[in-house]
């Protein structure tokens, strides 16, 4: 039986405005997420694909609905709750990459885990591990300005793996590259999928969504289309 | 997790070096400042202290009466005590003596050599009432006190002054024409507080002042007597008899005022403290609107910093990192640079401070205020400028942060 990593139900998200008008952000979205699935999520900007993002990032709260990570309602958890869960179940990789850009790339790569107190040793050790996996042996101790932008997107790849997550959010993951290295940053995360890792990417290009083997497209709020990728037809 | 937090801090102070620097540098300067500023008002109080102690501080002083018509105060009276009345007070239980003094001043001449003295007419005991000491030859004694002879003891400057190099011993010196043998030299006191010279003196005994440069038609009359107690805890009770006994002597009458007036070296030393005291509070005061505006700076920097690092916020945030975890590392990092800076501040003024008492040798105390001033004013700067700064940091939303270009 397969492992059910994410479910949501019936969730909403409304923005309240200044004035008392209010806007329905997400309306009613539902979809499970299996292990080991590689899900590509899909839509123009103002659709609310990153309202979603941030509620199954556990950055965000939805304003109704459930959100079941790894079987347990998360929807209404408290900051702290979040900060735990986002620590030990989540990892994260962003358009602009977000690394201290005075660290060591092993600092960075092993950052999530001073939040969960291991010690120097050892988390210089799991991040020299983790470069060797994306294919940055030997750079633990240069700066992320030594390197390419493609390079520093892996950086935060390896980063994104370091506390063993459920699931991996990459949003806009090369929307910062050129095709050439997008193409690479792709390859390694479908890599990653075949060994296992969950993946949820947000993109709106259509050739790196072509990565990913299922496809949720969110319009005006609402789910368009949920299924194969090949099967999409615009 | 507290050595985890201030890892990350140092590591972040480290990162901008020259901006953490000079942040330092303002509670460097303030913290050394305050402790300068300490240090020497502890001089100060210390100085006091040692010219009192030349002085003697068991001492009663009995002075003319303070003349007052109308409210106003008219200055000192004519004196009213006499030899015979510092005899009487000599008796009293508790004191060890007392003496007198009449005094006056002349250009005093030996050979080519000429210099303005003060002349003090006196008994042997003012030597211990003084504290004193003979550096070479010998006092007068009370025969020669009583024969008028014309016998002077004499301090360094005048030693200085008119004999150079000579043994003054057994010279003669001229005042208003008169000769005045010297036969003891008194051991130097440097100046007072008011920077008067006290070595510039010429002591002798008082008939011969008053026979021989005064000429006084008010016969036996003492300018300033002072009475030396045993104990300090006795001064009151002696001050209350010598009182009582003048008094009955001069038979005042039971309401009319003292024509005399005492007053206790003790009282004065304490009041001198207390000013010197408040002298270095104020000191200290002013010095440390330095550290104030020092901790400001640690202030400013640091909402520059958290605003400068909004997205790395975010980042940290959003990979697990508990608010409180955040205000910590933004709090220790300005607890850090307060620290650091007021470690070497510390260590500047305690410098500075030697360095200046050695220019004017004097001996400056170092002070365990000043460590613990420094210490705790800063933790206390330290917290109090990285307070509202680590709060924002705190507070900020991770998806806003995340999104801050």
């Amino acid at each position: 039986m397969t492992q059910i990593v994410i479910r949501i139900e019936d969730l909403c998200k409304t923005y309240f405005m200044e004035g008392g008008t209010k806007q329905d952000v997400l309306k009613h979205v539902q979809f499970k997420i299996q292990k080991d699935e590689f899900v590509a999520i899909m839509g123009h900007s103002g659709s609310g694909k990153s309202t979603l993002m941030n509620i199954l990032g556990c950055l965000d709260r939805p304003t109704s609905g459930n959100y079941f990570l790894e079987g347990k309602n998360i929807a209404q958890a408290t900051d702290k709750e979040l900060a735990i869960i986002r620590g030990k179940r989540i990892g994260f990789v962003f358009q602009n990459f977000n690394l201290m850009m005075k660290r060591s790339l092993a600092d960075n790569v092993s950052l999530p885990l001073i939040y969960q107190g291991v010690g120097q040793k050892e988390r210089y050790k799991k991040a020299v591990e983790l470069l060797e996996k994306v294919g940055l042996k030997g750079y633990e101790n240069r700066l992320p300005t030594q390197i390419s932008g493609g390079m520093q997107q892996r950086v935060a790849i390896a980063r994104s793996l370091v506390n063993n997550p459920a699931i991996i959010f990459a949003d806009e993951p090369t929307g910062n590259l050129d095709t050439r290295t997008s193409v690479e940053i792709m390859n390694l995360f479908t890599e990653l999928n075949k060994q296992g890792i969950t993946i949820v990417l947000v993109t709106h290009e259509e050739d790196i969504a072509d990565f990913a083997k299922r496809l949720i497209v969110i319009q005006d709020g609402q789910i368009s289309y949920d299924g194969p990728r090949e099967d999409y037809k615009t | 997790m507290i050595w985890q937090i201030l890892r990350e801090a140092w590591v972040s102070i480290s990162a901008y070096k020259m901006r953490s620097f000079l942040t330092m540098l303002g509670i460097v300067i303030g913290v050394a400042a305050v402790v300068l500023m300490v240090a020497a008002g502890q001089t100060v109080q210390n100085e006091i202290t040692k010219t009192f102690d030349s002085m003697g501080t068991n001492l009663i002083i009995i002075a003319p009466a303070e003349t007052v018509s109308g409210g106003v105060r008219g200055g000192r009276g004519r004196p009213s005590v006499t030899f015979d009345d510092v005899a009487a007070l000599r008796e009293l239980p508790d004191v060890e003596t007392a003496s007198y003094v009449i005094s006056t001043a002349a250009q005093a001449v030996y050979g080519a050599n000429n210099y303005g003295v003060s002349i003090y007419g006196t008994t042997p005991e003012y030597l211990k009432v003084g504290n004193w000491e003979i550096e070479d030859g010998m006092s007068f004694t009370e025969k020669d006190l009583k024969s008028g002879k014309p016998y002077a003891i004499i301090g360094q400057t005048v030693v200085d002054e008119l004999f150079g190099l000579q043994n003054p011993i057994g010279k003669t010196l001229r005042l208003r024409g008169k000769p005045f043998t010297v036969i003891g030299v008194l051991k130097s006191k440097g100046d007072n507080l008011m920077g008067n010279d006290q070595d510039n003196i010429v002591m002798m005994p008082a008939t011969t002042v008053r026979q021989r440069l005064k000429g006084s038609n008010r016969p036996q009359y003492a300018d300033i007597a002072f009475i030396k107690v045993t104990q300090e805890d006795r001064m009151e009770s002696v001050s209350n008899r010598a009182e009582f006994l003048l008094r009955q002597r001069h038979r005042l009458k039971e309401k009319a005022p003292n024509d005399f007036s005492l007053h206790l070296m003790t009282e004065m030393v304490e009041k001198v403290r207390q000013i010197g005291f408040i002298l270095s509070m104020l000191l200290a005061a002013i010095a440390s609107i330095s550290l104030v505006v020092g901790s400001i700076g640690i202030m400013n920097m640091m909402l520059v910093s958290v605003t400068e690092r909004t997205r790395e916020i975010g980042t940290r945030k959003a990979l697990g990192a508990p608010n409180k975890w955040i205000m910590l590392q933004f709090l220790s990092e300005s607890i850090l640079i307060s620290f650091i800076g007021s470690f070497f501040g510390m260590i500047l003024g305690v410098l500075l401070s030697q360095i200046g008492g050695a220019l004017y040798e004097i001996d400056v105390p170092i002070s365990i205020w000043s460590v613990i001033i420094s210490a705790s004013v800063a933790i206390i700067v330290g917290i109090l400028s990285g307070m509202m700064p680590a709060r924002k940091a705190m507070k900020l939303d991770p998806i806003e942060a995340l999104r801050y270009q």
